[in-house]
């Protein structure tokens, strides 16, 4: 009989085997999906940052425009892609639980890594687009900026782990989540400059941890950057350790309803 | 030795829980032992199977395994999207043979015979190609007991020929829990036997016994 593996080399090695077996799935799902994983995101901010070219406005809080929906978008984009990534990361591996070595919670962290790892890429590709093209898309303050995204991606993956639960205990929270996504695009301050909404609602909207971190990326990269008033790392990463012990929390409770039939 | 300690299973259904499938299934199976699970329909042999397997968990009760148990063989754990050889890689990297992965997926290769099939996705695969990885991939890992779901009973004739004899000498390496209809396999694999019947489990420890009691109790 051979000795039984310690658990921490099962689940590195469940890791590793779900992080291959999706990484296949995201890039060569379809016909060149790499290449759309890639092109999607760029076309998007290209179409916008043009749009508000054609607007004539050339600066937002003293910063160039085209950096400014950049960066901007490239954080909500990170949060709400890994978010998704992670909701339905029990659903798209079904049939792997078949194997007990893996359980409900490994294939959503190593979606929020895989997400995380494409993201990197994909912004890093943009960023040098921009610089071609004579932006000054060179972070000023690398530590803000890591540390700003760092929290948009727990975000991500707190309220992923959080969301996936619900979706499976009462299945109609799926309608009302997507509800949620859909403005949370334009009330994140991802194209509308948050200093535009005037008082008391711009306080309404600094309630969204994901305006924090998108303006903190912003400051990041352009010190001089007029960050809205009130926006705090701290409220971000509090949000962000709520989500995640929340999420881990319900994963230990119901990780046995998510999988059991 | 896998221990069943007085377990309890029930199932979530559209209209709240269901009604007990296993109530009170408590059982201790040697490891080096050849078992058939026999009972009717719906009984619940497939739902004990899984439970020993570790793939679902008991409502009630606990299941220990004190040895290396396979996941229930010819139960679904192919990722459509993937082809054959990629679901056999994720299969080797979970069971911890990320080393001798080569030699495994040229095993696997090699006896479910698919061919050019192999590199494509499982999704397209019949019934009987489906069968044929998960037969091949549960031979190609060493595990103390096999569990098996009707296992036997797929492919055409060539492949059934070569899936006895490897199921054979398999049972003699290893122990068996097996769930099968048809009286003629559960002779030729099994020793001992478990029959369910109204949620509960019964062992004997002749195969011919249980078969006995099984059909003693279908009404006339």
């Amino acid at each position: 009989m051979r000795e039984p593996r310690n658990p921490l080399a099962i689940s590195f090695a469940v890791w590793q085997a779900i992080f291959l077996r999706e990484a296949i799935d995201r890039l060569f799902d379809m016909r060149a999906a790499w290449f759309w994983l890639l092109i999607e995101p760029a076309l998007h901010i290209a179409f916008i940052t043009v749009v508000y070219s054609a607007v004539r406005m050339y600066t937002v809080g003293g910063i160039d425009v085209a950096l400014w929906i950049i960066v901007g978008m490239l954080g909500f984009f990170l949060f709400r892609r890994t978010a998704i990534q992670v909701m339905y990361a029990v659903d798209c591996n079904r049939p792997l639980f078949a194997y007990r070595q893996v359980k409900p919670f490994d294939p959503a962290i190593v979606r929020a890594v895989l997400e995380a790892f494409l993201m990197v890429i994909i912004a890093s590709a943009i960023l040098a687009a921009a610089a071609l093209l004579g932006h000054d898309s060179l972070p000023r303050d690398p530590l803000l900026v890591a540390l700003a995204v760092g929290g948009l991606w727990l975000f991500g993956l707190g309220y992923g782990l959080v969301a996936s639960v619900l979706m499976e205990l009462v299945p109609e929270t799926e309608h009302i989540l997507k509800l949620l996504m859909m403005p949370l695009y334009l009330i994140s301050g991802v194209i509308m400059p948050m200093a535009s909404v005037r008082q008391p609602y711009r306080e309404f909207l600094l309630m969204n941890p994901i305006v924090h971190g998108v303006e903190l990326v912003r400051q990041g990269f352009v010190p001089y950057y007029h960050v809205v008033p009130g926006v705090d790392m701290a409220y971000l990463y509090a949000w962000v350790i709520v989500s995640l012990l929340l999420g881990l929390l319900l994963y230990r409770r119901f990780a046995l309803q998510l999988v059991m039939k | 030795m896998i221990v069943v300690n007085d377990i309890h299973k029930r199932y979530k259904t559209e209209h709240g829980v269901g009604r007990w499938v296993l109530q009170g299934v408590s059982l201790n199976i040697p490891r080096k032992l050849n078992v058939g699970l026999i009972g009717a329909n719906g009984a619940g042999k497939s739902t004990l199977l899984r439970l020993i397997g570790g793939v679902d968990h008991p409502s009630k009760g606990w299941i220990e395994r004190r040895c290396r148990v396979s996941w229930p063989m010819g139960e679904g754990g192919l990722e459509g999207t993937l082809s054959g050889r990629q679901n056999a890689k994720f299969v080797c990297r979970v069971h911890g043979h990320q080393a001798d992965l080569a030699d495994r997926l040229a095993f696997v290769e090699d006896f479910s015979e698919l061919r050019e099939a192999f590199d494509e996705p499982v999704s397209t695969y019949s019934t009987g190609m489906r069968s044929r990885l998960q037969f091949a991939l549960s031979l190609a890992f060493d595990f103390d007991v096999y569990i098996s779901d009707e296992v036997t009973a797929a492919g055409d004739a060539a492949f059934r020929k070569k899936t006895a004899t490897a199921f054979k000498e398999m049972a003699d390496r290893a122990g068996l829990i097996m769930v099968a209809h048809d009286e003629g396999t559960l002779k030729e694999f099994c020793q001992s036997g478990i029959w369910i019947h109204a949620g509960k489990a019964y062992w004997f420890d002749a195969i011919d016994d249980a078969l006995k009691a099984y059909k003693e109790a279908i009404p006339q």
